[in-house]
């Protein structure tokens, strides 16, 4: 009786899709998602109610690949270049968010959806002051070329930024 | 136990172990065969193995479901969080109840849905209520989504232990009976074991056996955690509870610690420095002579000298023998000089020579104590049943062979450490007073006097169970055909003699392992209480002890009548009246007059060997040792 996962994800996916269509969250657009397993989103650089604003007016591209076990397992959520500079954002887009990565110090549940996944980027965009890319970005990319943010071990000790 | 009294001598009754607590059952045979430990010593351990340790486990949490009127994956949450402590659970908790619910993260239950349909927040479809399962939260999902969020925490390891609702919000733990109701019986296995290595793991007083194969746990109900603590496992493992290494009492952890770092960091460069090398006579300096003459040059200091005599070269020529030879050295050969030379070569490199000393000790009863293992198994697997039929004894009255075996495995293995432990505590003391210096060579000596003893009898209980036994291994002599046409059988027991010889071994076997165990003891149990303590009991003055051998032996005989009034009145074999000093074991000759006639009054005579008190007055022989009367030790 039991679903397969790839039936599971395809129909949790659609009604994710149906949701968004409906009610998009702010300043996010999706962009493209004719194959249901790759997403594009269009995100607007949110207003900072600090100053220095950082990326008001700019918009970046998130691209999301769902994987046969979604939602058991999370998205694999990257930036399209030009990524935006954020100290927990590399240059090659890979985003250090605990709610992106599963594990014993993830923190991705199979109830949270794409929707509240752009919401969370948006506001880790909006409370940034900090115009800078994290220590070690470009040995970091340079040895990540290609390879999926899901290999590397997060470390998410720092929630303040 | 501080006292090693006459009483002592003949504990062993049905409940000698008994103090273990009531679960540790030492029926099983294999139990008691691994443990060689006093009888009637506290036993301060119980071993669990994984059924027991689920069985402690649940009924922990089911402790606390009644007492805290909370669910059973709460309460196991709120135990982990407390390390198993119930104790410290249960007085926070009533101290202030709610601060514990949000430490441990606990909810208040919500009111079940009214609808009769919910929406799976995982899959996104409707299901019927019935269907479905939540935590206290009631945030619902269906069965499909619960297992696959179950299996994947298992299989990602032990925090599956603390699974929380998968809603991001929520803090609510996850019901075992959600658990048990979607999960597979594989997974279901590994959650247990998480359950059970965390119930192991997080707490002090519980360890794994560290034995490769072995699955059990021991849990110690010592009072004092963080000493050395002997263990014995099922498993036949014998290990520290503080230190995981081999068990090593009356050695603490530090000792053995630095030992085996000493050991592994010099034991092989010693040895081969020692059996290839000498020391430079001018420096000190090791060095290998791997070809060439005699005349040698110090690579360090560049003193020229002969290998053989380790004089100066300057004092070598032609006249001396030349180049190859050294007449010097073999004058010195002749006439027993040398060994003073090897004296001075072994005052230079006296640290390591020491060090040597106590280490080719220490190991070499660590093989003997690994080989006696060994034999024992083989004893087990394969000469037992031999011997039961040559001497027509039934397996299960062959435990005394396997017991004896046990003692030699155990004794081996305290004495190894008693020599790792005399390293340390004899050293010579730097800017010591005169009188310290003193104290301490009097508590070496009375130390080595005590190693030596149960040495010696651990040497005759393990030749006799090694060579002793192999004379039984063997078809007993047939009968002179007479006899065996009148037995009308050929499986007609042993001869008469051969039984006779059978039964004497059997019980100098069993003697002299209980002889030997009651030494290990007092080694043990006087190195742990202090050899300042121990000696005090002799009531000796230290003085007197080591200056005026006279006087030691005065008190050591006033110390043996008291001892043997004492035997008398409890109308047993005194296990112990023996003397101190060196000064009285030399005691040589036969039985003086004086002796004899106490030796009278009394009714029996001590022997002067196992101290065993012989009834039979005019027998030469020790009913137990079988030594000659009088004869020295």
């Amino acid at each position: 009786m039991s679903r397969s996962p790839t039936a599971v994800a395809q129909r949790r996916i659609q009604s994710e899709l149906r949701d968004w269509l409906q009610h998009p969250p702010d300043g996010c657009k999706l962009v493209q998602y004719e194959d249901l397993r790759t997403w594009v989103i269009q995100l607007l650089g949110p207003e900072s109610p600090c100053q220095p604003q950082l990326y008001t007016g700019q918009t970046f591209h998130l691209r999301i690949l769902f994987s046969e076990r979604y939602p058991l397992e999370p998205p694999e959520v990257t930036f399209l270049p030009p990524s935006p500079v954020h100290p927990h954002i590399y240059t090659n887009g890979h985003i250090c968010l605990d709610i992106l990565y599963d594990g014993h110090n993830g923190g991705w549940s199979p109830a949270l959806t794409i929707n509240k996944v752009a919401l969370s980027l948006r506001s880790m965009l909006a409370s940034n002051t900090d115009n800078r890319r994290p220590p070690g970005d470009a040995d970091y990319c340079a040895r990540m070329r290609g390879r999926s943010p899901k290999e590397t071990r997060w470390e998410f000790e720092d929630d303040s930024v | 136990m501080s006292d090693y009294g006459d009483s002592d001598y003949d504990m062993g009754g049905s409940d000698a172990y008994s103090s273990g607590g009531d679960d540790f059952s030492y029926s099983g045979d294999e139990a008691e065969a691994s443990s060689p430990v006093a009888k009637g010593a506290k036993k301060s351990f119980v071993v669990l193995d994984k059924e027991e340790l689920r069985e402690r486990l649940g009924a922990g949490v089911s402790q606390v479901v009644e007492l805290l009127c909370i669910s059973d994956a709460e309460a196991t949450r709120a135990l982990r969080f407390y390390k198993w402590d119930l104790t410290k659970l249960q007085e926070e908790w009533f101290a202030d109840p709610e601060a514990v619910q949000v430490k441990v993260g606990l909810v208040d239950e919500q009111p079940s849905t009214r609808r009769k349909e919910e929406v799976c927040k995982i899959c996104f479809e409707s299901f019927s209520v019935q269907d479905m399962a939540c935590a206290r939260c009631k945030h619902y999902y269906c069965k499909d989504c619960w297992r696959g969020y179950i299996h994947t925490s298992i299989e990602s390891g032990p925090f599956c232990l603390d699974l929380r609702c998968p809603d991001p919000e929520c803090k609510a733990a996850v019901p075992r009976r959600v658990i048990t109701a979607v999960v597979d019986a594989a997974h279901q296995e590994r959650y247990d074991d998480f359950a059970i290595n965390s119930f192991v793991d997080d707490q002090r007083q519980i360890v794994w056996c560290p034995a490769p194969d072995c699955q059990n746990a021991v849990m110690s109900m010592h009072d004092q955690l963080g000493v050395a603590q002997d263990i014995f496992c099922r498993c036949g493992n014998a290990f520290c509870f503080n230190c995981k290494e081999e068990a090593h009492r009356p050695v603490d952890c530090d000792t053995v610690r630095k030992w085996m770092i000493k050991n592994s960091a010099e034991s092989e460069n010693l040895n081969w420095i020692l059996a290839n090398t000498k020391p430079c006579p001018k420096c000190t300096r090791p060095i290998e002579k791997n070809q060439g003459c005699m005349h040698m040059t110090c690579s360090q200091c560049r003193h020229e000298f002969c290998w053989l005599c380790e004089g100066s070269w300057a004092e070598h020529g032609e006249r001396t023998g030349g180049f190859y030879n050294c007449n010097r050295y073999k004058r010195a050969v002749d006439k027993g000089e040398v060994d003073e030379q090897e004296q001075r070569r072994q005052h230079a490199r006296q640290s390591l020579e020491r060090y040597m000393h106590y280490w080719q000790r220490w190991a070499e009863n660590d093989t003997s104590r690994k080989r006696a293992l060994r034999q024992m198994e083989a004893f087990k697997s394969e000469t037992q049943e031999l011997i039961s039929e040559y001497t027509a004894t039934p397996v299960s009255q062959l435990r005394f062979i396997t017991d004896a075996w046990m003692q030699v495995v155990h004794c081996r293995r305290i004495l190894k450490w008693t020599y790792a432990t005399a390293f340390y505590a004899f050293a010579d003391p730097v800017n010591a007073t005169k009188e310290a210096k003193a104290r301490l060579a009097q508590h070496q000596e009375f130390f080595e006097f005590n190693q030596g003893q149960a040495e010696h009898y651990l040497e005759k209980l393990h030749g006799q169970v090694e060579k002793q036994l192999n004379t039984f291994v063997r078809p007993p002599p047939s009968p002179p055909e007479g006899e065996a046409a009148a037995a009308g059988s050929e499986a007609a027991g042993p001869s008469g003699r051969d039984q006779q010889g059978w039964a004497k071994f059997r019980e100098q076997l069993i003697g002299l392992t209980d002889v030997t165990r009651i030494h290990f003891e007092k080694l043990v149990n006087e190195f742990e209480k202090g050899l300042d303590e121990a000696l005090k009991e002799y009531d000796v003055p230290m003085a007197q002890a080591s200056t005026s051998a006279a006087a030691a032996t005065a008190a050591a005989a006033a110390a043996e009548e008291a001892a043997a009034a004492k035997a008398k009145a409890a109308g047993k074999a005194p296990a112990d009246s023996r003397r101190i000093t060196r000064a009285s074991k030399r005691r040589q000759g036969p039985v003086d007059q004086e002796q004899a006639a106490i030796e009278h009054e009394a009714g029996y005579w001590q022997c002067s060997h196992c101290t065993y008190a012989n009834e039979a007055m005019d027998s030469q022989e020790c009913e137990l040792c079988s030594q000659p009367r009088g004869a020295t030790r």
